[in-house]
């Protein structure tokens, strides 16, 4: 055994992991810094001459990355709604309030065993839970999560919207017929029964939107619904609102319209022949369609990312680099003085504890008072930043109301389903369309006439 | 005890019975011939001063010697349970008509009592086995039954009374049979 | 190599090559035995097998049901049963009349109590034993506590075979607190082993009677709140409705016992019919429903809870101070001769026939349980449904397998 090979032998973990990754890491950097020096300049300028495109790439690449973090979200969220909709606890072991476990599961999913059954078609059977994800994280490309936040704003944005949905139907029907099993094949063409019924109701319900808006950018009609929330288009379209939202319930597969993936009849339905990763696919698509479909509804009915009021148009912009040495002073100082400061009532008021519990604690405040403060000042003076949070809290909030959804509700039969959607959601869309227009007429006439 | 129900039975089956109707509690107790079952049973079905329109259970004895079919009957004219023992079925090949006509519930009773004796109910539709696997050769429940490596049987016999009760020894499953009069 | 790879080789016959996997088809590789196995093994046009196999989440135990389908249709189901069959009528006939006490609790497991007490009812006939006053009426209020938890138990895989998650764990809320209840004088959560020839076997104690008085005071009002979420919810009653219809005169030649019997309007309950116990003494109504569906079956579990409460709470005031155990001598001889006993269970009539040849071990101890034929009876609540109300047909009736494959 060589020296090298005892040395490793005799390394923790860590120290493996360390020992690897380490150097790893240097030889990267090395290599970037040297490419930097070489050929830094003409990539900048080719990227200069072609920042559509980069700025594309880049949002692409964002959006992707963030569906993974989103799903984990939602994925705790529902673990943790529905326990204590149950009485229950739910996840409470991993991280603080069980708030790790999603990623955990996302590793397990990581680690199991990749097989195809015998018998399935392994083209066709790999490639179906990329078309269902694809779909997804296509979707979200137009979604606009603030004011200049979008990945590319279309003027037939919405159009385009419901173009990807359909492809989820693909994925679902590749992944029913190639697992070669029978609960698969029901469950797969239960699915596309389903959503193909559904998205005749969710695409006439948002015609009426359309029609008020004149547009079918995403991005356009935000701005139109900024203001005061009375401006929303839920107070101008209810029933177009709740036609969408049924829908789009069927649409994201979801309880009380879940049959597809119906556990107590069906086992998995299209996805009982999958594990691991593919499997992952499926769920983490599963969960971000239930993202675009809230985020949908947010940003037709509910006003994008527009704040219920206008708020006054304030800006504290201030650039960290006019403070000089006083920026210097500041980093040094402050959170001293603040630890001292908040950890002074717990000296005097708790005299028995140790000094240091006092000391963490008033770090742990200052922490807290620090993010909360440099939050606050980026809100004010940044509308992508306000835009962004007012468009995640009412997004999440829907999130929220598809998951008290779940916890509730049973679920329907197929053909009740199908009832549903061709005898009366259908038919309720066409009246709320007829009625926009009439309306629109109406007002117009009597505004040019009077 | 119902003595009324007892004379009923008497007086419309006397000469079916193969024995006294007896009595004990709550329980009456004809016993009949197994080619009688489906007249006698319809008749307690049918005939309204009968009524016995419920058929609580149907099993399958073997008693060492003959097998028995045992219903159990109930009716809102009477306190009693009622059992119609249907005696005298040969432990080779036992036979005995089908209830199903009257009782469609009997289908599955009769097939596990099938399975379990080898009592072949004629005019069951499907006779089939419905406990043990369809390629199973014994039935089960037979006095007879004799698994090969029957833990019970293995030399070294318990203490307790209980484990004692089948000895190992090498005489085939016929002479250890438990018989009794009953 | 020289070392034997751990993993299989193509020439070992165990490992299925991918030429010779078939398709997997439910159907039986030998030539069917009856006409009716061959009717229904024989396809039509457009017509396949799905097997809803003995792994599946609705099937309330080990159950397998082969179906013929046409799309969502179901043309045709085969129960198959014996999955869970244990030998428990041969294991009884070689056993002491004791032991085969403990050998009904996993018949069905649920309602435990009810498994035993026929049992101790058709040996206490064999020996004419007398059971005294304070062990029958613990027996009734024990077996009604048994009969709530196994109800609220019943309703809450009703709604979770439906996709409903949250009221099983209400359901559960109930059924713990009776288990503990009786955990505090069995010694046991689930398989009692309680009931004892002759009476039971401890008397009820400080504990008990403590977690009683908090669960009865407020055991109405919870239960209101725990079906409230689902009876009025349009899912759910548009789900069960008018499923799994049978009329009263059907029912009875298929031999149903118990609620699913009550809820086609025929008002037989052996607690009043052929009554047992202390049962004619306690003031309690048989509730009845004429519908005979999914739904009427839900909702009279929901009014036998609410009877079951009226009892216990009579016996509780009504229960008399004695001996809870006949005096019976060690080893116990019945006399030659058969008998007969059945009890009102939480879904229908369980019922043993005894028969002993004057030793300590019976001769024939057959098992009666109603599951059994409920089951028989799917194909003629499934005519012209679809797959997904096979579930919730089933999750009405309400089998429970220990008991089905004995």
């Amino acid at each position: 055994m060589t020296v090298v090979g005892r040395t490793w032998n005799r390394l923790t973990l860590p120290g493996k992991i360390v020992f690897t990754v380490v150097p790893v890491l240097v030889v990267l950097a090395v290599a970037a810094v040297v490419a930097i020096a070489l050929v830094g300049e003409t990539v900048l300028e080719i990227l200069g001459a072609n920042l559509p495109i980069v700025r594309f790439v880049v949002a692409a690449t964002a959006i992707l990355l963030m569906t993974i973090p989103t799903a984990f979200l939602i994925i705790y969220m529902e673990m943790k709604g529905i326990a204590l909709m149950n009485l229950r606890i739910g996840p409470d072991r991993v991280g603080p309030f069980g708030s790790l476990l999603s990623v955990v599961h996302g590793l397990k999913v990581l680690m199991k065993e990749d097989f195809t059954p015998t018998g399935a078609d392994p083209t066709i059977f790999t490639l179906a839970p990329v078309v269902v994800y694809l779909s997804a994280v296509m979707a979200l490309l137009v979604i606009p999560f603030g004011p200049g936040l979008f990945g590319v704003d279309m003027n037939i944005a919405l159009l385009y919207f419901f173009a990807i949905g359909g492809l989820t139907v693909v994925g679902l029907l590749m992944g029913g017929w190639a697992s070669f099993n029978k609960y698969s094949l029901l469950g797969g063409l239960r699915s596309a029964a389903q959503i193909i019924s559904y998205e005749i109701p969710l695409t006439l319900s948002v015609v009426g939107v359309l029609l008020l808006a004149g547009t079918m950018s995403l991005n356009q009609l935000v701005q139109n619904q900024a203001g005061w929330f009375t401006d929303w288009y839920i107070w101008q379209q209810p029933l177009g609102a709740l036609i969408f939202f049924i829908a789009a319930t069927a649409e994201a597969n979801r309880t009380p319209f879940d049959l597809t993936e119906a556990d107590s009849e069906i086992v998995a339905g299209f996805a009982t022949e999958y594990s691991g990763m593919r499997f992952g696919f499926f769920f983490f698509a599963e969960y971000v369609n239930v993202f675009i479909v809230s985020a949908l509804m947010v940003t037709l009915f509910f006003g994008g990312w527009n704040a219920p009021f206008p708020f006054p148009a304030t800006s504290l912009a201030l650039d960290p680099a006019s403070l000089g040495i006083g920026l210097l002073i500041l980093i040094a100082v402050v959170p001293v003085v603040a630890t001292l400061v908040f950890a002074a009532p717990f000296w005097l008021l708790r005299p028995t504890w140790p000094a240091w519990y006092g000391l963490v604690i008033g770090f742990v405040l200052f922490n807290l008072v620090a993010v909360a403060a440099v939050a606050g000042w980026a809100y004010i003076s940044f509308d992508w930043v306000a835009g962004l949070v007012w468009f995640l809290a009412k997004t999440y909030f829907f999130v929220f109301v598809f998951v008290w959804m779940r916890g509730t509700l049973p679920r329907v039969r197929i053909d009740q389903l199908m009832n549903f959607a061709w005898k009366w959601l259908m038919e309720l869309a066409f009246i709320n369309i007829f009625i926009t227009a009439g309306a629109i007429l109406v007002v117009e006439a009597l505004r040019s006439g009077s | 005890m119902d003595k009324a129900l007892a004379r009923r039975l008497e007086a419309r089956f006397g000469s079916t019975l193969t024995g006294p109707v007896r009595q004990r509690h709550d329980e009456t107790e004809i016993r009949i011939a197994a080619s009688e079952i489906p007249e006698v049973l319809r008749a307690l079905h049918d005939e309204p001063e009968f009524g016995f329109e419920l058929l609580a259970d149907l099993a399958g004895v073997d008693t060492g010697e003959v097998m028995q079919v045992v219903y159990h009957l109930w009716s809102v004219t009477s306190p009693d349970w009622l059992r119609v023992i249907a005696d005298g079925l040969p432990r080779e090949a036992p036979r005995a008509p089908s209830v199903t006509f009257l009782w469609k519930g009997a289908e599955w009773l009769e097939r596990e009592a099938y399975d379990m004796f080898g009592i072949t109910f004629e005019g069951n539709r499907d006779l089939r086995r419905i406990f043990m696997p369809p390629d199973y050769t014994s039935f089960p429940l037979r006095k007879d039954f004799y698994l090969a490596d029957d833990a019970a049987r293995s030399p070294g016999a318990g203490v307790r009374h209980m484990e004692r009760t089948h000895e190992p020894t090498n005489t085939p499953g016929a002479e250890r049979t438990r018989r009794v009069r009953t | 190599m020289t070392t034997e790879s751990r993993h299989a080789s193509a020439d070992d016959p165990r490992v299925l090559l991918d030429e010779q996997v078939g398709v997997f088809e439910p159907v039986p590789p030998y030539p069917p035995r009856t006409e009716r196995e061959a009717e229904f093994y024989t396809l039509r046009d457009g017509e396949m097998f799905i097997n809803i196999g003995p792994h599946h989440p609705s099937t309330h135990g080990v159950l397998r049901v082969v179906m013929k389908i046409d799309g969502e249709n179901v043309v045709d189901l085969d129960p198959v049963l014996g999955y869970l069959h244990r030998g428990v009528e041969k294991l009884c006939e070689n056993a002491d009349f004791h032991h085969t006490i403990a050998y009904m609790d996993p018949l069905e497991y649920i309602a435990s109590l009810f498994c035993e007490w026929p049992a101790v009812m058709a040996y206490e006939k064999l020996l004419d034993v007398e059971v005294p006053r304070r062990a029958e009426y613990i027996r009734v209020l024990t077996g009604e506590l048994n009969r709530i938890s196994s109800h609220a138990l019943a309703m809450g895989f009703h709604a979770l075979d439906l996709g409903g998650l949250t009221p099983i764990l209400y359901s559960f809320i109930e059924r713990d607190e009776i288990v503990e209840m009786l955990a505090s004088i069995t010694g046991q959560r689930m398989l009692f082993n309680y009931f004892r020839i002759g009476g039971v076997n401890g008397d009820l104690n400080h504990d008990f009677m403590s977690r009683l008085g908090t669960w009865m005071s407020r055991a109405t009002t919870q239960i209101e709140a725990n079906t409230g979420l689902l009876n009025e919810n349009e899912i759910f009653v548009r789900r069960n409705r008018g499923l799994g219809t049978i009329d009263s005169q059907t029912a009875l030649r298929m031999c149903w016992t118990g609620p699913n019997l009550r809820a086609t309007g025929i008002p037989f309950d052996i607690r009043r019919a052929h009554p047992y116990s202390v049962y004619p003494e306690l003031d309690f109504d048989i509730p009845t429903r004429s519908e005979g569906d999914a739904l009427a079956r839900y909702l009279l579990r929901i009014d036998e809870i609410k009877q079951s409460l009226r009892i216990i709470d009579q016996c509780l005031h009504e229960m008399p101070d004695g001996p809870i155990m006949a005096k019976l001598p060690r080893l116990l001889r019945p006399r030659p001769g058969r008998a007969f006993a059945a009890v009102e269970g939480p879904r229908g009539e369980y019922a043993i026939y005894a028969v002993s040849d004057g030793t300590d071990q019976p001769f024939r101890f057959r098992i009666h349980d109603p599951s059994f034929l409920h089951l028989q009876s799917f194909n003629l609540l499934m005519e012209g449904r679809l797959i997904a109300d096979w579930m919730a047909i089933n999750a009405s009736l309400d089998p429970i397998m220990g008991g089905v494959d004995k």
